[in-house]
């Protein structure tokens, strides 16, 4: 394994974002195409971040700073994958729904979701419907990201769910829902593409759903 | 006569300085004076404008003064009433009285048959409130859960219909808006005789809450403002998570959930002086392994010891938390968690100590855990009452009586004392090895749920009048029709 991939792929799990970039550049500089310093670089650091979190080696705010740290790296890194014709992971809509005001819960799915090298579009919380389906059509993501947190505002991602098939963006993306009272059954239910019972699952949820976990 | 004898009835503790509380009340005006919060309520923009404030948008900022009138306007001492008269119902909140009382809206619970979790149901209401009305050292109401068997917009309202019958112990309430605050209030002044009498003799208190960091939903102000309007006792209580939406550290988050806390009780007092009002709330923290707000922290009993003092220190009643747990089980971690937050409460004289039965952090409702917390908080009274030193108890002269060699058991000293000194468990077993075998080796979770099982097959909590009956049919009736 080339010397900077290895450096980078260290930065990622320590959360140096400040060195990140620096890296990057210099991997391409060496002549590694932009794939690779993606794949053998920068995720390799990522899933032993995940590996560790859930071994309980290492915790949520340093999680954080390795997500950070592929976020600075990607700034550089994106152009280069985009110029040379690499499909990005993806792209992931992400809002808790109409009724409810809980939103730590979904920040950290964006946020772990970032770590995985996706572009997070936080909508925010107490979110309508419409909010969503202008969002696909505004942003064309890959992934819709529902949470609720209330047995009475679960129902509005069924709803949401609706709306995306009226507006006939239903096929255009993946949804996948989380919450603390949402379980599988319940994503089953409202025909949503999968549950994630917290941030890691959910960004191993979101990797899954386009094909790249 | 003795010459200024100073005397401690009980035992409490002082964590925090003066020095230090002092820097933390300036702190939280600070906060509300520099930083502001965002006020989504119409109508409290310009209430809080016309008070004084800074209003620029939905960030309002209060000048000091006008917090340090609202602090000034708000009472330390008021009684919340049973609602047939039972004096030993009452609560009387003051300094040094603690009292104890489950938590809201869970969307599980434990059934009583089949020890299993599943979602609370309609019939779940008035067998917690029964089992609240029996337990001696649980004080007031909450249902444990969200009844889910009901049009959704409804659950509070059926809620308050399924309680208020059921205990005579006042009743916590939380609503979802204006219109089931409204319902609710309806029950409660129908059986307290009218408007006037219900402001003499409050029967019920206002649940509501803020959202952290530093905003004021349009809901939460919609229902503190029907409360002020109609003088119901109320709790502004945010529910900040160290790390997560508040600061990290103790200090920090006690001031933000102060402020937030503030915001509220000046619009109340600005609406209603003198309107009792509790702030709150849960402060705990956020795992940082398994991203859950801990109900079994010790963090959770230090932050609230550290915002009862500075509730306290500014002449506020405190809506405290404990007995609570992370457990999933009615096993060893959710009496040691549960135990040490009532305890440590309890300790902080905090006024009303809610979420006593939480389980699964608020996830699940259990009585069986406010059944085993019932004995913890007695204990924890028992401890918390003290030493009486006085001439009698210090027992000179029985003990110069009885002498070297003699026993103590047929002293009248004995006979007067041996029920007010001693704590008399319910739960705990103190039975020789023979007779614990005999009764079948029952363990401490045995013991509580045919505690739980007596109750509820003997009870009976006193009744509503029946006009009260009749109004809570007419409540329930007009709120499906609200909701069609
Ligand atoms: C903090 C809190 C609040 C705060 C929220 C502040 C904020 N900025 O978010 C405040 C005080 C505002 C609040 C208000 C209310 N709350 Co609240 N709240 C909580 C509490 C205690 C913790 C929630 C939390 O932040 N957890 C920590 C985060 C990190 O976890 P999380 O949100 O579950 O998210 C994780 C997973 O679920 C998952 N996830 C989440 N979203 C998604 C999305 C996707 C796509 C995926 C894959 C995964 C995923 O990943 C996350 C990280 O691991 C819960 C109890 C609980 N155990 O959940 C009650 C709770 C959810 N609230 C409850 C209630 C009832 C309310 C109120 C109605 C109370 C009232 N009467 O006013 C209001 C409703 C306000 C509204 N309209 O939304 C009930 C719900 C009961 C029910 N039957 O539904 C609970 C269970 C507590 C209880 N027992 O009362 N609440």
């Amino acid at each position: 394994m080339n010397e900077t991939l290895e450096k980078l792929s260290t930065c990622i799990l320590e959360g140096d974002s400040e060195a990140a970039p620096g890296l990057v550049q210099q991997a391409l500089d060496d002549g590694v195409v932009p794939k690779t310093i993606l794949d053998e670089g920068m995720v390799v650091g990522m899933n032993e971040v995940g590996d560790r979190f859930r071994r309980g080696d290492m915790f949520v705010p340093e999680v954080l700073m390795s997500a950070d740290a592929m976020q600075s790296g990607l700034e550089i890194l994106r152009p280069e994958l985009v110029s040379s014709g690499v499909k990005l992971i993806g792209k992931v809509v992400l809002g808790t729904v109409q009724g409810d005001l809980h939103d730590i819960g979904k920040n950290l799915v964006g946020m772990m979701c970032e770590g995985a090298g996706f572009e997070v579009i936080d909508l925010g919380f107490n979110q309508k419907p419409e909010a969503f389906i202008d969002a696909v059509k505004e942003h064309q993501p890959d992934l819709v990201g529902m949470s609720a947190l209330l047995t009475t505002t679960m129902r509005a991602m069924g709803h949401t769910i609706k709306s995306l098939e009226e507006a006939g963006l239903r096929e255009q993306v993946k949804v996948m829902v989380g919450g603390a009272p949402v379980d599988q059954a319940f994503a089953d239910r409202i025909g949503a593409d999968g549950y994630g019972s917290n941030a890691v699952a959910g960004s191993d949820l979101a990797k899954r759903l386009v094909g790249a976990g | 006569m003795r010459a200024n004898y100073q005397v401690n009835s009980g035992v409490r503790f002082q964590m925090l300085s003066d020095d230090q509380l002092e820097e933390l009340f300036e702190s939280v005006l600070h906060v509300l004076e520099y930083t502001g919060l965002e006020v989504h309520h119409e109508e409290s923009l310009q209430i809080l404008k016309d008070a004084g404030a800074w209003v620029d948008g939905k960030r309002v900022r209060l000048p000091s003064y006008m917090v340090r009138r609202a602090l000034e306007l708000a009472p330390r001492s008021f009684t919340i009433y049973a609602r047939d008269g039972n004096p030993e119902h009452d609560i009387h909140i003051g300094p040094g009285r603690s009292h104890f009382g489950p938590g809201p809206t869970c969307p599980n619970f434990i059934d009583v048959e089949t020890m299993e979790r599943r979602p609370y149901v309609k019939s779940d209401v008035p067998l917690v409130a029964k089992v609240v009305d029996a337990l001696p050292n649980i004080d007031f109401c909450e249902s444990l859960g969200t009844v889910d068997d009901v049009h959704h917009d409804l659950g509070a309202t059926y809620e308050f219909a399924g309680m208020f019958p059921n205990t005579s112990k006042p009743i916590v309430a939380w609503s979802y808006d204006k219109y089931d605050s409204e319902e609710i209030h309806k029950i409660a002044v129908a059986e307290a005789g009218g408007q006037e009498a219900f402001e003499r003799r409050p029967n019920y208190i206002h649940y509501c809450e803020p959202l952290s960091p530093l905003v004021s939903t349009e809901d939460a102000l919609d229902k503190l403002i029907f409360a002020a309007n109609h003088r119901v006792p109320l709790i502004f209580t945010p529910c900040p998570i160290a790390g997560g939406t508040a600061p990290v550290t103790a200090a920090g988050i006690i001031i933000q959930a102060a402020a937030e806390s503030w915001m509220g009780l000046t619009i109340a007092q600005t609406l209603q002086p003198g309107l009792p009002f509790f702030m709150g709330g849960v402060l705990s923290v956020m795992d940082m392994s398994n991203m859950i707000l801990a109900y079994g922290a010790p963090e959770l009993s230090l932050f609230m010891a550290g915002i009862t003092e500075l509730a306290h220190y500014v002449g506020l009643p405190l809506w405290q938390t404990g007995g609570c747990t992370d457990s999933k089980a009615l096993d060893e971690q959710a009496a040691i968690e549960g135990s040490l937050s009532a305890y440590f409460s309890a300790l902080t004289g905090g006024d009303l100590c809610h979420d006593v039965g939480y389980t699964e952090s608020a996830m699940t409702g259990s009585v069986f855990q406010l059944a085993m917390m019932d004995e913890a908080i007695g204990y924890a009274r028992r401890i918390t009452r003290g030493i009486e030193v006085n001439e009698d108890t210090l027992a000179v002269d029985v003990i110069h009586n009885v002498g070297p060699n003699g026993h103590y058991l047929r002293e009248q000293h004995t006979r007067n004392h041996y029920k007010t000194e001693f704590f008399y468990p319910n739960l705990c077993d103190r039975r020789n090895y023979e007779e614990w075998e005999m009764m079948g080796k029952q363990t401490m979770s045995d013991r509580v749920v045919s505690r739980v099982q007596d109750i509820l097959a003997t009870h009976e909590p006193s009744p509503v009048k029946p006009e009260t009956e009749k109004v809570i049919e007419e409540v329930l009736a007009s709120a499906e029709k609200r909701v069609k």
